[in-house]
Parts: structure tokens; sequence; C-alpha cells
């Protein structure tokens, strides 16, 4: 089925063809929700909110946009309002809370990939400070550098995903690597690792 | 090229973006310091952390979960809706009524009864004449007895 028959079949309610979306664009809003949140489940949640908002929304959609493009927005959007709102929430956590919240995503990352055997303590280690620097990185910064190193798009898919022009793309993700190198420099001076 | 310029530009450099004459001085300066060698090492090791992490596995239970939770979103709208219609239709309705119920009894209750003519001229009839008790019994005839 192609992208164009999704969309009109979904138009008229087909399940089929839900189906049909749900698993041709799965892994890619899963892997840029996770690019922007960091953490399986959450990134599993709101890849099922964005497909629930395309279901609902469908008939909104203009033919003259990508159907990715569109996913990709959602996605985006929908991730940094769930980041708003953990910020809102950890604001009013206790400091034991937030250790234990720490404690429980390294044991997460740990859980998840203790299957591979190549993923060791220090990949672990190297994962949880490569989040904490792409999530200190401004919005638009972290969207650009998300949908570049996770999404592998090009400047130009990235400028339509975020409605800017290729330069303004351009001079983002360098910013945004600037300042991941300065964060990373820090810590390997103060030996993180 | 010195070791500050290399760990400005050093995260370009490994991500391909840098021009070729500027990436070969890099190159060049990386053989012969050992430090900044080092400090390359271990950033290319933590920018490979995004490549591991892509996901290459497709989680088979995903549409059922997003088709539960479709249909659980749909009937938590509707009772959101019953609630809201409740909440702001039935009740204020409800207390309305109530209001306008309570105003008319207490009217109706305030209001005087109405006069009676014929028990009136009973009372009048009824009257006990005021009792002048010094014309039927003087003061000096009570202290002389």
């Amino acid at each position: 089925m192609s992208e164009a028959e999704i969309i009109e079949q979904l138009k008229s309610g087909s399940e089929p063809a839900f189906k049909q979306l749900v698993e041709n664009y799965q892994k890619l809003v899963v892997n840029t929700c996770f690019g922007m949140v960091h953490n399986k489940h959450d990134a599993e949640d709101i890849a099922q909110d964005v497909f629930i908002e395309v279901y609902r929304s469908v008939r909104k959609f203009r033919a003259d946009a990508k159907l990715s493009t569109w996913l990709y927005r959602i996605a985006v959007n929908r991730s940094l309002n769930f980041i708003r709102d953990n910020k809102k929430r950890k604001w009013f956590q206790s400091f034991e809370d937030s250790v234990e919240t720490k404690t429980k995503a390294l044991q997460n990352l740990a859980a998840t990939k203790s299957d591979q055997p190549g993923f060791q303590l220090e990949n672990q280690q190297r994962a949880v400070l490569l989040h904490e620097a792409i999530s200190a990185l401004p919005k638009n910064q972290k969207v650009a550098f998300t949908l570049s190193k996770y999404e592998d798009l090009s400047y130009s898919e990235i400028a339509e995903v975020m409605d800017l022009s290729v330069s303004s793309v351009e001079s983002l993700l360098h910013r945004a690597k600037k300042n991941l190198q300065k964060k990373l420099y820090r810590c390997y001076k103060k030996k993180c690792l | 090229m010195n070791c500050k310029t290399l760990h400005k530009e050093l995260i370009f450099f490994l991500e391909g973006d840098l021009p070729l004459e500027k990436r070969e001085q890099l190159e060049a300066h990386l053989n012969e310091c050992p430090d900044c060698a080092a400090f390359a090492a271990d950033i290319k090791k933590t920018l490979q952390v995004t490549e591991n992490e892509k996901s290459t596995e497709v989680n088979p239970f995903f549409y059922t979960r997003v088709k539960a939770k479709l249909e659980n979103n749909e009937t938590q709208h509707i009772a959101a809706f019953e609630n809201v219609f409740l909440r702001k239709v039935l009740q204020p309705v409800l207390f309305s009524i109530l209001l306008i119920i309570g105003v008319y009894s207490g009217i109706k209750i305030g209001q005087p009864a109405p006069v009676n003519v014929f028990s009136s001229t009973q009372f009048d009839q009824e009257t006990v004449p005021y009792l002048n008790e010094m014309e039927t019994e003087s003061i000096e005839t009570f202290l002389m007895e």
C-alpha cells in the first residue's frame, strides 16, 4: 500500500490502513522520541500517542507535505511536551527521589543492554554522559541534533521538519556540536568516566 | 596547530565536517600529541553511543498497545464528556431549581395570614372589660378593714 493510499484509507477510518501505517513508521517515530527523551519505555509511550494523534487528525493532513515529515513534527512536539512536563514534576521532587530516578535509569540501561556482550559498564556511563549533554542543549539545537544523529536526516529534511531555512539548521547543528564538545571536554578533564 | 585549536575543532573533524586542508592539519597534530589523541578517542567512543542506540528491532506488541490505548482514550473521552455535562449543565440546573423553590416558599411563608372577619367580631365580643379595682373597693375601705 502506497503512502497516498494509506492516507486516503485512513481518512475513511480504515483499520488495516492504520495498522500498515504503524508498522511502516514505528521505527522512525520510536527512534525520534528516544533521541529526545533517552528512555525506551517513555519513547514507546510517546510514539503510541503520536500514532493516536495521527489517527484522529488525519483529515487535517495536507497532501503536499510528506507523511514522514508530519510524523517527525508530531513526534518532536510530543517529546518536547513530555520533557517539559517531566521537568515540572522533577522540580517538586525531593533530592532522594531524583537520586532514585537516576539509579533506576542506570539499572534500566543495564537491563536493556545486558544481552549484548559488547555493551559494558563503560558504554553505559558514556550513554548517560552523552544523554545529559544532549538534554542540556537548547531546544532547537537538541531537535536538530537528534534528527541528524538518530535519524540521519539531511540538512534540508531537518529544515523541512523544523520549518527553518537550511542555513539556520547548519548553524543550529554547528552550535549543538560545539556545546556538546565543551561539555564532553569538561567531563574528560574531570575524569567523569 | 596547537592543542587548544584542536579542542575547538575536534567534534567537526570526527563528524567529517572539516575541509581537507584542516583535516590534514588535525590528523598531523593527533599523530604528534598523545593527550589530544586520547581525548579524540574518548569523544569518538562517546559519540558512537548514538549509533548503538538506534533501534533496529520492532516491538511486536506495539500496534496492539496503540489500538488498546486508542480505544481506552475514546472511552475516557466519552466519560469525560458525560462528567463535564453532569458538572457544567445538570448541577447548575438542579441548584437553580432548588433556589427558585426556596425563594418561592420563603415568599409564601412570609406573607401575613388572611384576616377572618367573623372570628374578629367574636373576639371583640369576648373581650373582658377592664376591671378598675379602685372603683369597687377604694383604698380607704381596704385600709380600714
